[in-house]
This record gives structure tokens, sequence and C-alpha cells, in this order.
């Protein structure tokens, strides 16, 4: 068995050998109503708060106390973080957290993979136990060159990254010998998905007959915040036909997805060409999971020909939103090229 | 195609697609008569042919009968009960799952899949050879005119009802072996796939299965078979897969200093157009290459890297590959499109499917052909004129199963 060191576990309170930390001190959730761990919910508060209203998941671990306090610090901290969103209950709320989180511990383990030294065998057995412990992955590391990890073709393909993503599909990975081979961060991205599927999973499992009430309190909070900053959606083309593609991601934002680059790409050139504001267009943009306000400002004003080469992107065609998977025609779509036919259909343009 | 049966394959035989030549038959008529005596000649003689693996009671069967109706979803306990099936039945074409189930006899959700083989299939008429438009033929479906080469109207009657009738040459049977022999070296460098796990089978008619035997895929499901056929057609392959990426001006430019482990595809297409890759990294000597290659074809960098593609994919169907239900001609069956056999080439380079895959009887028979045409088979030039010709029963069944000759009376 592969003996984890204190301050790598810190770092992945979801494995079960981190768990053991506070179990075996028999800790109970209602110790949480005690005041000696106000501090640890207020860490978990704001880093839910961080996440969730800023898109920000900076987030410092505590290296300055022993091993053994850093470690039961953490998993406690990603307990009641656990707890906080369990309470609030809101899907988005549940995707949107579990997707920061899991790229959190991405960073971590892309970090592991990088710096990992040829002969620190130590942390390479723990990053092999979490990928096969967690995600059921055998992965084997090419010494002989530059240190590009492995995994079997068949075992690859059981992720849904490799049929989602055209970069992630068999054809454009390298595969040699009956093995996929990738660079370090590429196999952490690999198993974002699963991370983010596990945290959900997690969250949805747990069953508590009564949560703290500090927490209550803040859970609350939070809630009523989100609530007030978030309304329904509606669909911003008005006096038109919302086209089948558009309006089904709509509803993927609805319900708190995520949405793979191209249908961004869709959405964004959509909501130019229905003339909306920039500011119009965040609004919309804002409930993605991993919303960046910086980033998604300057790709839409990409798009728009404002930056860059000036060079305004039109909608794309039906042919190519199929070929991306996001064609979610309808009768209405008979005879159409392009969705924004359906505008014009609509408005007599 | 109709060397194998796709699950939505009925069993009327009413199917266009898989139906026979012989289904609407009268009972004497003499060529169907004739070929159900001559093939169950054949598989009285040469049961030993039939290629059976073991569980053999753990395959579905399925039969195409000289009336043209399809029998699918059977299953024998042994050998000796297929053997008395096919004597009785004399069926015009034998089929055989490439996966084992629970219960074969069932309906398809409810057969219990164990597992299956790889299969791929290579046609000749998806290679479009230069060299079929001179000697396959087109029958036309209203008029039963024969005519040569490649037409989209008939001869006779203007109609544009036509079947092509291949009729394969030795330069279609080596441009076949060459997709064979790509198919199988992406298989053995990319997939790990030991040649000895590799069996490669003459379909009887105009192309090859490849069958993988390997316990790491014999499981995978039908989506994961379909993405091991694109990996093989390099459908889909992104120019940023080889390091190379567009710059904002849109040209394509490499992306220095990063590093890629130079196998699969990109080793492969980098090969091709003779720019190698030193230590996986992509450093400023390559840089320079790149870049006179870039100038010296007027940035023109991804239609060759497409062309490339093109000439270095396996041409296989991939429908086949990853329908974990259909059935395969079984190895050592006659087809009934050409009357040779479906044979295991133990060495493509020496196999030769006119010789090896000719298993019918040599004695003398009268033909009447549709036809002047040059046959080779056995080792034998023939030259048939039209009208009626003495020819070994090989060469008749051949031409009968091709429908360019009709069978008179024994000699």
């Amino acid at each position: 068995m592969v003996r984890f060191g204190n301050k790598d576990l810190a770092k992945y309170p979801f494995l079960k050998e981190a768990f053991s930390y506070i179990t075996k001190y028999d800790f109970k959730l209602e110790d949480l109503d005690s005041k000696d761990y106000l501090h640890l919910i207020d860490k978990a508060a704001e880093k839910i708060e961080n996440y969730l209203f800023f898109g920000r998941f900076e987030y410092q671990i505590n290296y300055s106390k022993t091993h053994e306090t850093i470690v039961q610090e953490e998993v406690i901290i990603f307990l009641i973080s656990l707890l906080l969103i369990k309470s609030i209950s809101i899907d988005v709320v549940t995707k949107k957290f579990a997707l920061m989180e899991s790229m959190r511990f991405e960073k971590y383990l892309i970090s592991d993979l990088n710096t990992a030294d040829r002969d620190d065998k130590t942390i390479k057995l723990i990053l092999y136990k979490i990928f096969e412990d967690l995600f059921s992955t055998k992965i084997l590391l090419e010494v002989d060159v530059y240190n590009f990890y492995k995994i079997r073709i068949n075992d690859y393909l059981d992720h849904p990254i490799a049929f989602q993503e055209k970069e992630w599909n068999l054809i454009n990975r390298t595969l040699h010998n009956g093995f996929v081979y990738l660079d370090g961060s590429e196999i952490v991205r690999l198993f974002r998905n699963e991370l983010y599927l596990l945290i959900i999973d997690r969250i949805k499992k747990m069953s508590i007959t009564r949560i703290p009430d500090t927490i209550m309190a803040i859970s609350k909070s939070i809630k009523s915040r989100w609530e007030q900053i978030h309304h329904s959606i509606n669909a911003p083309v008005s006096n038109a036909v919302t086209p089948p593609c558009i309006q089904h991601i709509y509803d993927q934002i609805s319900k708190g997805e995520n949405l793979p680059h191209p249908a961004r790409l869709l959405l964004g050139t959509f909501l130019i060409y229905s003339n909306k504001t920039l500011e119009e267009m965040l609004e919309l943009f804002k409930r993605l999971p991993d919303f960046d306000e910086k980033i998604t400002r300057y790709q839409l004003e990409h798009l728009a020909g404002k930056r860059g080469n000036s060079k305004r992107y039109f909608v794309p065609s039906c042919e190519k939103i199929k070929l991306e998977n996001l064609c979610y025609e309808t009768r209405i779509c008979q005879g159409i090229s392009n969705p924004t036919q359906l505008i014009r259909k609509k408005s007599g343009i | 195609m109709s060397d194998t049966l796709s699950f939505d394959s009925n069993n009327s035989g009413k199917n266009g697609k898989h139906g026979s030549k012989y289904q609407n038959a009268e009972p004497d008529d003499k060529n169907k008569n004739w070929l159900e005596g001559i093939f169950r000649k054949y598989y009285f003689y040469h049961y030993s042919q039939l290629e059976l693996g073991e569980l053999i009671n753990e395959h579905e069967f399925g039969f195409r009968l000289f009336d043209g109706k399809i029998r699918r979803h059977l299953a024998f306990n042994d050998k000796k009960e297929l053997y008395a099936y096919i004597i009785k039945f004399s069926p015009s074409d034998i089929f055989y799952s490439s996966s084992r189930y629970q219960s074969p006899t069932a309906e398809i959700d409810q057969k219990g899949w164990i597992g299956s083989d790889l299969i791929f299939d290579i046609d000749g008429k998806d290679l479009h050879l230069e060299c079929a438009q001179s000697h396959n033929l087109v029958l036309c479906k209203d008029c039963s005119f024969i005519s040569k080469g490649i037409i989209s109207k008939c001869v006779g009657c203007n109609s544009t009802r036509l079947q092509i009738i291949d009729i394969p040459c030795a330069r279609c049977i080596k441009s076949l072996n060459v997709e064979v022999k790509k198919l199988v070296e992406i298989l053995d460098d990319d997939f790990g796939i030991d040649s000895e796990c590799i069996f490669v089978y003459f379909s009887g008619n105009n192309g090859y299965h490849v069958h993988v035997v390997d316990k790491n895929f014999y499981n995978a499901s039908a989506k994961k078979r379909n993405a091991f056929a694109q990996y093989l057609m390099g459908k889909g392959y992104l120019i940023e897969s080889l390091g190379i990426r567009r710059n904002n001006e849109g040209v394509l430019i490499p992306m220095s200093n990063k590093i890629l482990y130079n196998q699969g595809w990109r080793r492969r297409i980098f090969d091709s157009i003779h720019l190698p890759i030193q230590n996986h990294k992509i450093d400023d000597k390559f840089v320079k290459k790149y870049n006179r290659m870039q100038d010296a074809n007027n940035n023109n960098i991804q239609d060759i890297i497409n062309t490339h593609i093109l000439d270095l994919s396996a041409k296989i169907d991939p429908n086949v590959t990853m329908d974990i239900h259909r059935i395969f001609r079984l190895s050592g069956s006659i087809n009934s499109k050409s009357g040779l056999i479906k044979a295991f080439c133990k060495d493509l380079d020496s196999f030769n499917p006119f010789v090896d895959a000719c298993f019918i009887g040599d004695s003398n028979v009268e033909i009447e052909s549709k036809l002047n045409i040059k046959i080779s088979l056995k080792g034998k030039q023939f030259s048939i004129k039209p009208g009626k010709n003495t020819l070994p029963e090989y060469v008749a069944a051949y031409m009968i199963c091709k429908g360019i000759g009709d069978i008179q009376n024994q000699t």
C-alpha cells in the first residue's frame, strides 16, 4: 500500500486516506456548532463566495501548522463546503461549485505531475493511486520519453471527454503500442470531468439529519444573494423565433451546465447578430459555471470584430452546427441553412 | 455490403439490398437448381474448410437460401448439427456472428452480448480503382442487357436502374492487398496488436475481412469500435495535433519547442511529407524546413497533409467495424456472388484468390454465355465467347453467380 505524506493529502481531501485523519479522532458533524471550528467555516464560506460570485478559485492551504492539523483542517473545510452547497440546494450552484472545486484540484495535480522528480516515486505512486481508486484508470509513466504518461486505449475511451471534444477524440491523440500518450496537464484534464462528477455525486449522496445552525445561517445568506443576482433566464431574442439549437443552449445554461467551446461560439455570434449589447450578452454568459468576465468580454468583442484583425464572425451554418453536434432540429428548421434565417422569417426582414 | 448482414436484415428476403437473384426464380430454374447442387456437393466433400472456433453454441448463425429468404438468429449445439443443416438446405450464403451471446437465438436486445472480435472490412468497390472502369460490367435491371465498363444509362433501353457486376482483376487484388497492409501496420504500431492476433481473409468476391482476436478489445462497445474506425480512416484529424497552429493572419505555423511524442498519425504524416522530428521536439531545424515547404507550396500545407492522410489511411467500412451484432460470411463457405470461398490468407503476398479460393469441381458442363469475356481461375485462362461453351464447373459457377451465363446441360 502507498503511504501518503500528510502534506500531499491536504491537497486531496476527497481521498479516503485523508478522511481517515478526522474519523480517527471521532469527529462528528455536531462538533461544527462549536466555536473552535468557526475559522474553518468562514474559510469554506469565503471559498464558496469566491467561486459563485467572482468566478475565482484563489484558495490557499495554510501550511504554517503541523502536517496532521493541515490535513484535518482541509478535510473539514471540504466537508463544510459540501454541507453548505447541499443546504443551498440549487442545482446550478452545485454544478458551479463542483466545477470550480475540480479545477482547483486539477491545478494541484498538474503541478504535482509536472514538477515530480523522475526519482520521486512517492508522489507518482500517490497520483497513480488517485487515478486508480477514484477513476478506475491505470496510468503508467514512459520514463524514456520526456516523462509522458500513457493509458490503455480502452481505458482512455471510458472517459466521456474522448467523445465530446475533437482534440480529445482518439484520432487526435498520440497512440503507440496500445497506449494513448498524454503529458502531465493533459492527463489531468482528462480527469477533470470525472472529478467534477465525483464532487456532485458526493453532495447528492450526503444524507444529513441536521445541518449545524452556523452552517445553515451562512447557506441561507449565500442562497439569497445568489437568487437576487440570478433571475430566471429569458430568451433574449424578442419578436422572433428562437432557433432550437439556441434554445437548447439557453436550457443548458439554465441547468447550470458548462458549455463546450463551439456552443459558446454559436451563442456569441447569434447574440451579436441579434444586436444584443455587450452587457446583455455578459449577463447571459455570467451564468456559466466557469464564467470569467475579462475573458468573455474579450472573446465577445473579438467575435464582433472589435478586436484583433477586425473580422466579424458570422453565425455558423446549420451544416457546421450539425457537425459540432449542436443541432436540435425541429419542423420550423425546414428549408433553412443558418439559424439566423428563422429570425428573418419571423420578423420579415 | 452483402458479405455481412447487419442486425436489421429481415427474415423475409424481400429486402432488395440483401435479396438473391433467385428470389423470384421458378422452382425449376436451371441455374438455381444447378448451383444448389454444386454448393451442396462442395459442403459434402469440403466441410473441413469451414472454420469454426470453440463455443460454436454461443454464436448466432444466419443463412441466405437460394429462394432469397434469409434465416437469422439460429444457433447450433455442435458442428454436426450445423453440417446437417447446411447439407439439408444447401444455402447460397452462410453467416456467423463474430460476437458471442448468452442466448444467440433471442432477439437482438435479448441476446446477452458477451464480446466480439474486432472486424474490419475492405471492399474493392470503395477503392474506386481505375481498372474497374474497364473490366466491370453493368446489368440493366429492366431489360437485362449487360454492358462493359461503367455507364449511367442502359445502352439497350436507356434505363437508369443499373447494377454493377464486379469482375475483379489481379490489379484490384493488388490494390486491396496494399490497403490490408496499411490497416495491419496501424493496428500493430498504434494499437499494439500482435500480428499473430490478426487474421486476414479473402471475402470470396472483391474484398478482405480482417479479424482481430485480442482480449484487450474483445469487450469494446460499438462506440469505442467507431472511434477505432475513425482513427484508422484518419477522419477528423486536426492539424493542431501535429503541433501546427494557425496564427492571426491565418497562416499555419509550427508551435516551437512543443514536445510531442512522435508516434501514431503524427509520425506517419511527418515521415510521409519528409519532415521528420528529432527528439520529439519542434526545433529550429524543423521550423526552417517547414517554412521552406510552406513557401514552395503557397501556404497550402493543409491540403498537402489532407492528401497524405488520405493515402496513409485504411479504407475500411466503419459501419462493419462498429456493428457488434453483424453476422459475417463464414470462413470456408461459398460466396454466392462469385462461387469462390471466403478463404484465410496465411501469406497475403503469395495468396491468389483466383486459385486459392476456388474449390468447385472441374467436371465439364455446357454454359450459355451472355457476352465475350476472359476469365482466369485455378491458374488457367478461359476465353469465353457469347453462346454455348463447354467449361469446367468452377468457371460455370463463377459465370452463373455473376449473372453472365446460364447453365445448359452437363456433358
